[in-house]
């Protein structure tokens, strides 16, 4: 095949460096070559990257192209991303002397530089999705991309299901119109249904995937440990030695958390066993941008040990020679897992090394049916989504920047853009009067329109001012209003402002590994100084909890339903199911388990009911709140519910006597809605809508004032909407976005299907040994934090494994 | 509605922030900012125009409860100068209907320092039994009711933090929450407004469901 392919260059340095073509990368360019749309799904590592970049290197090698026309697009979700594959492709093309101009651009790039790549384009250009609409937007994008040959973008599979997705989506249909005989590639992790991926990237005719096995299944082991797992918690305290003894043996280590609260804490704990003075390092998204670069680079040259980070190190970047991945809990997604197991042994033909720490005994569970459905190839599904509507109307605002629209060719346009194949006239038209006038009924801002007709029937921007105002507002992610940490004159990093409003002055937190104390807030600055205090108050930053994924839900599910699947668990495990299934019951993989106790909290007799979803927090936590609802209705006097990634627990003063009636699928019709406008998440949805939309101005940095003074409140707006317009495009969208979000609507819904007519109600006399870890978080959550110390739910723990019969 | 005294007169504070002034029949209102929502759709960000109708409405209504014949507005009635130009046919009615009803004096604020509207009275300060009705607190030593600053405060309760407005009361003044429907709040607990509370100080906060009196001494939990 090789020889076919006139690619000597990049085979010569191949050569040089002991390496050579692997056949997928091979077959990436014979199906371009061929007219394909190519989306190519591999492992990390493997050259995914360069078998992207090799149909264009082989049209720029082998044929003629102008200087200072646009030949290639590289799109990737990560800003350090486009920096990493720049590097790695310099290499071959300095190496071999090519005359190809490849350049970056994101938000990083100097405005000199980007002035001067609009002028003069490279050949080859890298940037993400926000640095793309942009572009576009400009009145020149027409000229700019109309040679443009190929678009390649990376990471595809984590673009597909976001708001984030939409926009490029929308882009990419923009760009088919200006370069109709663009080729695209897409370069995907595995993930289980692969033809959304495809769907997403190109549906031109000729559009087909290649698929790379997984060479060497990489091996995984769970921590064993002679400590007890323990019942509930979520920091692994309790494993910190041992890992320290692995971080000991292995030569560089990255040790994954779910949360920048874990972060810290781990990180701490593993500076007091430092013993042998080991590198460690912390690596999370609050970070100065400065402290991640440093130890990102020092990652690269092998100068550290160890580093602990969240997802911020989750994407395909080449950090040097990582021979372990720690992952501390449950990975609660197994996509997620292969992707963070990746970072070790970043090579095709070696096995990933990676050891799972879970925090507590679910989680146990949990780690073992994501090791086991690894083995057994079994992939997360990618949820296909409807494009969000308040994408559309930033999108439809970028296009009349860049030019004059007609609105029946758009809106073909838009139908091509696969998330909005199903988007009807009627709703387009409804968002285009948005982005005219603000969509309301009552037509007072007809004359602050930013849209209008002009003489040609065609739409185009009033002024300018709009364009720059688009400038500043483009994008889907919307972040909480940071604050810098400051420590003299050093910036540490950002946090939330609503994390610095709950905190005193002379109260105490963990922040990049250090404990700081704060002392007060100046220009918007953190003020803090260092502390010896030991015992900090911990930062509990949002946004940092990831839910449990259906497919690993269900093999949880299955793991337990099989006495013969226990014999694999370590002793405390199999033992506590064990005395479970004489106590109670477990589960079937497609029944529901309900459990009823009476149990005394402060000396009042209440009575208890569980539900063993295994759904998820989310669901769960609707659950609790559409039960509740019901039971109240039936006079049962429920007083509160907790809900964990597991099981849900609701109690009351009176015993519940039937079950089916409390979960009848017809509870999601009731009271549903008043669920849901009663939730915070619908107003920070909202929020996030009005700012994506253009309704509302983001945050300008630089600005002095606090966020919320700048920023016109949004929760004043929603409440004169709900009123006046309660069926406005930004509530439609706030609502949907919070029936798949967080109160995972679809997944509630499918589970009460499954569940009909397969409820095991145990009616007991007391706690079940499976019940344990969800009274020991009721009691975490719902008592005062000055009351509640690690003795006291020792002692709790201690005196519900005594009532249960376990030691 | 939560009664109190202040300089040996009874007062009154409702739920939606309207001061009363019992024996005089007077209504305090404070920082209605109208047309707050179509001074920013002027410039790009088309926030819903229902603002002035809905502030206005509930005034109205409010108003009607109680038996009042006066009204004193302490300033940005207006959210700017152009403001009674933007207002929709509907939201002037009302309007000129307010001020056809009761007697109204309308203290200046910034917003709205050149407010003048024929035949009736528009001016910086208006003093009644030695209170000085004024838009922004003063730190001079004078018995005063103004408003300007849209005091909230921060409670924690049950580990959970409500804000919500509030009304000042310390010993020689009265800072009042604001009114319109799209204004925002400062912190009582922020620079400048901090600095005319102190020990001695109340604050009357305005919750969903009722007004809360609060002694500044005794709230441990005042973020």
């Amino acid at each position: 095949m090789l020889d076919k392919l006139k690619l000597e260059p990049i085979n010569n340095w191949l050569k040089k460096n002991n390496w050579h073509f692997y056949n997928h990368q091979l077959e990436t360019v014979t199906k371009t070559l061929q007219g394909y749309d190519v989306l190519l799904v591999a492992p990390t590592g493997g050259g995914k990257t360069l078998a992207g970049f090799l149909p264009a290197l082989e049209d720029l090698i082998n044929n003629q192209h102008p200087k200072n026309q646009l030949h290639t697009l590289y799109i990737s979700p990560l800003k350090a991303l486009t920096v990493d594959v720049h590097r790695n492709l310099l290499a071959p093309i300095q190496d071999q002397k090519l005359d190809i101009k490849v350049e970056t651009r994101t938000g990083d790039t100097s405005s000199y530089k980007k002035a001067r790549q609009k002028q003069a384009p490279p050949h080859m250009l890298m940037t993400t999705p926000e640095s793309l609409a942009l572009l576009l937007a400009s009145p020149e994008a027409n000229d700019y991309f109309k040679f443009l040959k190929f678009l390649i973008i990376d990471e595809i599979h984590s673009l597909v299901n976001s708001k984030r997705g939409d926009l490029l989506s929308l882009n990419l249909s923009r760009l088919e119109t200006i370069a109709p005989k663009c080729q695209k590639l897409g370069l995907s992790a595995t993930v289980k249904n692969k033809n959304s991926v495809l769907a997403f990237l190109s549906q031109k005719n000729k559009s087909i995937t290649i698929n790379v096995q997984e060479r060497s299944s990489p091996s995984i082991d769970i921590l064993k440990t002679d400590i007890r797992v323990p019942w509930s918690g979520h920091m692994a305290s309790y494993a910190i030695k041992d890992i320290y003894k692995k971080i000991i043996n292995s030569t560089m280590s990255i040790v994954f958390v779910n949360t920048r609260a874990q972060a810290e804490l781990v990180f701490n704990k593993l500076w007091h066993e430092n013993e042998k003075n080991l590198k460690i390092a912390i690596h999370h998204g609050s970070l100065e941008k400065e402290m991640r670069r440093k130890v990102e680079n020092m990652m690269s040259r092998g100068l550290l040990d160890c580093v602990v980070a969240t997802s911020s190190l989750d994407l395909g970047i080449d950090w040097g020679n990582i021979d372990l991945v720690i992952q501390i809990g449950s990975p609660k997604g197994i996509a997620r897992f292969l992707q963070r197991i990746g970072r070790s042994n970043h090579r095709l033909n070696e096995p990933s090394r990676a050891l799972l720490v879970p925090s507590n005994r679910f989680e146990y569970l949990e780690c073992v049916s994501a090791i086991s459905s690894i083995r057994e190839n079994i992939l997360d599904e990618i949820n296909d989504k409807e494009g969000s509507l308040d994408v559309l109307a930033q999108h439809i605002l970028g296009v009349a920047c860049s030019k004059p629209f007609e609105v029946n060719e758009l809106f073909t346009e838009i139908k091509n853009s696969w998330p909005y194949r199903n988007l009807q006239i009627k709703k387009f038209l409804e968002v285009l009067e948005f982005v005219k006038n603000g969509g309301y009924s009552l037509k007072n801002y007809d004359q602050y329109s930013k849209i209008g007709l002009n003489k040609e029937n065609l739409y185009t921007i009033k002024n300018k001012n709009i364009r720059n105002k688009y400038r500043l507002n483009v994008g889907t992610i919307v972040e909480s209003y940071m604050l810098k940490v400051k420590l003299g004159n050093r910036t540490l990093g950002q946090v939330e402002e609503w994390f610095i409003e709950g905190l005193n002055e002379g109260d105490t937190f963990l922040f990049g590994g250090r404990i700081l104390e704060y002392q007060y807030l100046s220009n918007n600055n953190v003020i803090v100084r260092t502390t010896k205090d030991q015992q900090p108050k911990i930062p509990s930053y949002a946004g940092g909890r990831l839910p449990l994924s259906s497919e690993l839900s269900f093999q949880v599910r299955s793991l337990i339903s099989k006495e013969e699947n226990w014999k694999n668990l370590p002793s405390q495990i199999s033992e506590w199911l064990r005395l479970q299934l004489k106590f109670s019951n477990i589960p079937g993989p497609e029944e529901l388990l309900v459990e009823t106790f009476p149990r005394n909290i402060k000396n009042k007799k209440r009575y208890f009911l569980i539900c063993y979803s295994f759904e998820g927090r989310n669901a769960n936590q609707t659950l609790g709140f559409l039960i509740s609802k019901r039971m109240q209705r039936m006079g049962y006097k429920p007083i509160g519910f907790v809900a964990t990634e597991y099981a849900l627990a609701i109690w009351s003063m009176n015993m519940v006597e039937d079950i089916n009636i409390l979960l009848s699928d017809d509870i999601m019709l009731d009271d549903l809605y008043e669920w849901l406008e009663e939730t915070p998440l619908l107003k920070k949805n909202f929020r996030d809508a009005a700012i994506i939309s253009g309704l509302i101005e983001r945050i300008i940095p630089g600005q002095k004032k606090t966020g919320k003074q700048i920023m016109f409140n949004s929760d004043l707006i929603f409440d004169v909407l709900k009123k006046h317009e309660p069926n406005h495009l930004l509530l439609q969208v706030a609502r949907q976005d919070s029936y798949r979000g967080l109160i995972d609507l679809d997944r509630l819904s499918k589970f009460l299907k499954r569940i009909k007519k397969n409820i095991i109600l145990k009616k007991l006399n007391q706690i079940s040994p499976l019940a344990i870890p969800l009274i020991l978080e009721i009691n975490r959550q719902t008592i005062d934090k000055s009351e509640v110390n690690e003795y006291f739910l020792q002692e709790l723990e201690e005196q519900m494994t005594k009532e249960v019969g376990l030691n | 509605m939560k009664s109190f005294k202040f300089k040996n007169h009874e007062f009154q504070i409702s739920l939606d922030g309207i001061l009363f002034w019992i024996e005089k029949k007077i209504a305090i209102i404070s920082d209605l900012h109208l047309e707050k929502g179509s001074s920013y759709a002027s410039t790009g960000q088309l926030i819903p125009p229902y603002d002035s109708l809905e502030t206005l409405n509930n005034l109205i209504k409010n108003l009607e409860k109680n038996k009042v014949s006066e009204l004193i507005f302490l300033g940005d009635t207006f959210h700017d100068d152009q403001a009674s130009e933007r207002m929709s046919h509907e939201t002037d009615l009302l309007f000129k209907r307010l001020i056809k009803t009761y007697k109204v004096i309308f203290i200046r604020g910034n917003h709205d320092n050149k407010l003048s509207i024929d035949g009736v009275i528009c001016c910086e300060k208006y003093v009644l039994d030695g209170i000085h009705f004024i838009h922004e607190a003063s730190k001079e030593n004078i018995n005063q009711v103004s408003g300007h600053f849209h005091p909230v405060a921060s409670l924690k309760v049950n580990s959970k933090k409500i804000t919500a407005k509030c009304l000042v009361h310390s010993e020689n003044l009265i800072i009042l929450p604001s009114y319109g429907q799209y204004t925002g709040g400062l912190n009582i607990t922020k620079s400048p407004l901090r600095e005319f509370i102190d020990v001695n100080s109340t604050i009357y906060l305005l919750s969903n469901k009722s007004v809360y009196k609060l002694p500044v001494s005794k709230i441990k939990n005042l973020l």
